[in-house]
């Protein structure tokens, strides 16, 4: 690698604002200077505060607001469709351990973050969803219409074909469990894509202003229930694999440490996600 | 033990410092701190700190066609400058005088 192409990797692990404004001035030093490779690593080393502790003068609030919607709408689709899953495989077959009431309020628990998480989601996100609908119809924007319209459209297609597909292939004790893994990863697929939707429309879109702020703020709370949500699933399902292994396949740890990997790691990147952006809501609202 | 005592030498001052009697891009602060002030600053450090000051007003950036942007101190930095250097000023002078009165002592 020549030390041009060594400088551009190194510049390329740097925030895009920060590249944007100070990346030209590193090369032209680095290149006045002779630097060498002690150079070239010295400027690599400091992209990691860089994107921890941004430049405040480089912040660009409703792009960090938007991006983190984005990203949090998707992780918090998924984490929703984790969450609908565990309901689904424990508290509707009624799965509870006697002697151990923390099953039960972790059942409670999920039931409330879950529904505040929702309805938090729905109204504070509402106002945004209008206005950028409202938009893309007066200006004929015909893809934009269709992205907002996904969150409606995609659930709706998705339990039309689930009751068709349950009707045709389920018997008397529903779907075999091949089904249910096939209906279950059209669940997902179908969450994401009415997440997708809305997410690119901001990025085409880019609203500002206070119904975005408010999406942010609501993106933080509604991402702090799921976290709560969250841990009741990881209580809920360490509680049934140490106390009620003969439930439901929970002998063997595999399955369940899959699924509570991915309900962490959905809750994770949902919790930073949101968090940004309600920061930047917050900022940019002071 | 003597390396932690340098840290007289942080770089947001040494900008600072470097910028105190006119504009330079960023090459020349390097020049100027390695030669007057005897620390040589990494690319990587020197525009961590020039992001720093910016943000916090101290330094300003000025109009230019090239890459090499000059940078400016503004009336906050020079007052920043002006205490810290208020404040080492007096602890240098208070170590000197009392260097001298112990190595005075011992010598006699």
């Amino acid at each position: 690698m020549t030390r041009p192409s060594l400088t551009r990797a190194a510049l390329a692990l740097y925030p895009p604002s920060w590249r944007a404004r100070y990346g030209d001035e590193v090369r032209a030093l680095l290149e006045d200077s002779g630097g060498g490779l002690a150079a070239v690593a010295s400027v690599a080393w400091r992209a990691l505060p860089a994107w921890f502790w941004p430049p405040r003068h480089l912040h660009d609030r409703p792009a960090r607001m938007r991006a983190s919607l984005g990203t949090a709408l998707i992780f918090w689709s998924m984490l929703t469709g984790l969450g609908l899953v565990f309901a689904q495989l424990t508290q509707f077959q009624g799965f509870d351990v006697p002697g151990h009431p923390e099953i039960r309020w972790a059942y409670a628990v999920f039931d409330v973050t879950l529904a505040v998480s929702v309805l938090v989601a729905g109204f504070g996100g509402l106002p945004l969803w209008l206005l950028m609908l409202r938009r893309a119809r007066r200006e004929r924007r015909r893809r934009d219409t269709v992205y907002l319209l996904l969150p409606v459209i995609a659930p709706v297609t998705y339990l039309a074909v689930l009751v068709v597909t349950v009707r045709l292939v389920g018997g008397a004790n529903g779907v075999s469990p091949w089904w249910f893994g096939v209906v279950t990863l059209a669940g997902f697929a179908a969450a994401a894509t009415a997440a997708a939707g809305p997410g690119l429309a901001l990025r085409r879109l880019q609203p500002r202003g206070p119904a975005l702020r408010l999406a942010a703020a609501a993106g933080g709370v509604a991402a702090a229930a799921m976290a709560v949500a969250a841990t009741a699933i990881v209580v809920a399902v360490i509680g049934l694999c140490l106390w009620a292994p003969s439930f439901a396949g929970y002998r063997h740890g595999t399955v369940p440490g899959i699924y509570l990997a991915l309900v962490v790691a959905a809750a994770a990147v949902t919790t930073v996600s949101a968090a940004r952006g309600a920061r930047a809501a917050r900022h940019a609202g002071a | 033990m003597t390396d932690r005592l340098d840290r007289w030498a942080d770089p947001p001052l040494l900008v600072l410092a470097s910028l105190a009697d006119e504009p330079k891009h960023g090459y020349a602060i390097t020049q100027d701190v390695a030669q007057t002030m005897g620390v040589r600053l990494s690319a990587g450090t020197l525009y961590a700190v020039i992001a720093r000051l910016e943000a916090r007003g101290l330094i300003e950036p000025l109009e230019s066609d090239d890459r090499r942007r000059p940078y400016r101190i503004t009336a906050a930095g020079a007052e920043a400058l002006a205490m810290q250097s208020e404040r080492m000023s007096k602890v240098a002078s208070v170590a000197r005088e009392r260097l001298s009165t112990r190595l005075g002592w011992s010598g006699a």
